[in-house]
């Protein structure tokens, strides 16, 4: 027992392919373990209640947002952050065309928008402008209006085809 | 001000462990299935967490007697799922659109929309109209609740201590049965200003069974029964004529309130308007309007 009568948990995370033994507090988010354990920043902070997906990770898979997901509860999850996509300091083709399309502004959202696009990549590898916009519908952004980020995407999908 | 601070966390392998441990704390146990609801509200009155998120509830499975839909689909899984493309059960996947984000309804749960018991809940509607029922175990063992029965008020219904919701069993629908699902809220992401959910079985040119079901314009999801004693029996030709009268009756069954979402008069109109759509979709669909 701990704090005020917490009982901790201890939980193997497996991130960015590393596997992590953490002890977390029943009430710990996702999103604070990988930032405030783990030291993994990429993944944001935005609202805290799973609308605005600036703490997007992708889960066995499939974008979530942390904030809302239990630390204890993704024990034995595999779960990817935006520090575990770029191969061997070679950075992954969704960053690249990010870059290239000049879809970054403040960056706030980037991590998130880039693990939700991967997620939508790898089941469709060939998405529409439409698909695209229904896909990071849970992504907000408020610079740059998301017509650098769809066409970010799309090239993306061309790159990886390529 | 005092906060979400559980003082242990139990994650459950089987339904048996969750209902033993739902039964010791009572009301000082949440449930946690996707999570997106307990850690928005993160109720500070939650000592114990039981995580049946790893239980085998997570399925749709569609039989000769109709579809079941475990507690712990996910709302895109519901979404996606061949077993809701066919009518009228396609009705269960259109209300999974407008709730939430993608990424929440990666882990949201339709076993978490519906025992949230919120009365603009999306899921219930459709299921009601469907006449579905909540499979439900407790400490007693097994038991079975008409949807339409299971919510008695905002955020509360018919589970009991140690009682968890397993199943929702959609039963196989008559042959021509149509229905649809329509939300107003103020942006796609929003909780519904109202909802509504309309079925029709039709046979040999005649309405057999009707339902309207309303959400957020009552305490509960409401079965508007006048309006749809106004349906049965009639031909499409009659409804298409009637309809404007139909979807005013079942506006003045709603009970609604004004809260920071909507004012309860404009509920009542909005519930009016979306019932007579709903209504003109499914006789354009059944080739009667």
């Amino acid at each position: 027992m701990v704090g005020k009568g917490q009982k901790m948990i201890r939980v193997t995370l497996n991130v960015n392919g590393r596997d992590y033994v953490v002890e977390v507090k029943p009430h710990w988010t996702l999103l604070h373990v990988l930032r405030d354990q783990l030291g993994l920043t990429g993944v944001k902070y935005g609202c805290g209640t799973g609308e605005c997906g600036a703490c997007t990770v992708l889960i066995d898979g499939k974008p979530m947002t942390s904030c809302l997901v239990l630390a204890a509860s993704a024990d034995g999850r595999k779960i990817v952050t935006i520090e575990g996509i770029a191969d061997k300091g070679k950075l992954h083709p969704i960053q690249e065309a990010f870059i290239e399309a000049g879809a970054i502004q403040c960056g706030y959202c980037t991590p998130g928008m880039i693990l939700t696009a991967k997620a939508l990549l790898e089941k469709n590898p060939n998405p529409t402008e439409e698909e695209v916009r229904r896909a990071i519908d849970g992504n907000l952004c408020r610079c740059t209006g998301y017509v650098k980020i769809v066409k970010a995407i799309l090239e993306a999908a061309k790159k990886m085809k390529a | 001000m005092p906060l979400f601070r559980p003082k242990e966390y139990f994650r459950v392998a089987t339904v048996g462990e969750a209902v033993s441990l739902l039964k010791r704390f009572g009301g000082a146990a949440a449930i946690l299935a996707g999570g997106t609801d307990l850690l928005v509200a993160k109720p500070p009155h939650v000592e114990y967490i039981v995580d049946i998120s790893r239980l085998p509830l997570n399925y749709i499975k569609k039989g000769a007697r109709g579809v079941r839909i475990g507690a712990l689909a996910t709302l895109n899984d519901i979404a996606a799922s061949p077993e809701l493309r066919e009518e009228p059960y396609d009705v269960i996947a259109r209300s999974t659109w407008d709730m939430g984000t993608p990424l929440t309804k990666n882990f949201a749960t339709i076993g978490g929309n519906i025992c949230n018991a919120a009365p603009s809940a999306d899921m219930p509607p459709s299921l009601i109209a469907l006449d579905a029922e909540a499979r439900i175990i407790g400490p007693r063992g097994k038991r079975r609740v008409f949807l339409e029965d299971f919510f008695i008020g905002p955020k509360k219904s018919v589970l009991k201590r140690g009682e968890l919701l397993a199943e929702i069993f959609v039963p196989r629908a008559p042959a021509n049965t149509k229905a649809v699902f329509l939300k107003k809220g103020r942006t796609s992401e929003d909780i519904a200003q109202v909802n509504v959910a309309v079925r029709l079985t039709v046979d040999d040119g005649l309405c057999k069974a009707a339902r309207i079901v309303l959400g957020a314009v009552a305490p509960t999801p409401i079965r508007a029964k006048a309006a749809e004693r106004m349906l049965e029996g009639k031909g499409l030709k009659e409804i298409s004529q009637i309809m404007v009268d139909v979807a005013r009756k079942a506006a003045e069954e709603t009970k609604p309130i004004s809260d920071v979402r909507a004012p309860a008069e404009y509920r009542r109109s909005v519930a009016e308007v979306l019932t007579k759509r709903a209504l003109l979709n499914l006789m354009e669909r059944f080739g009667g309007a």
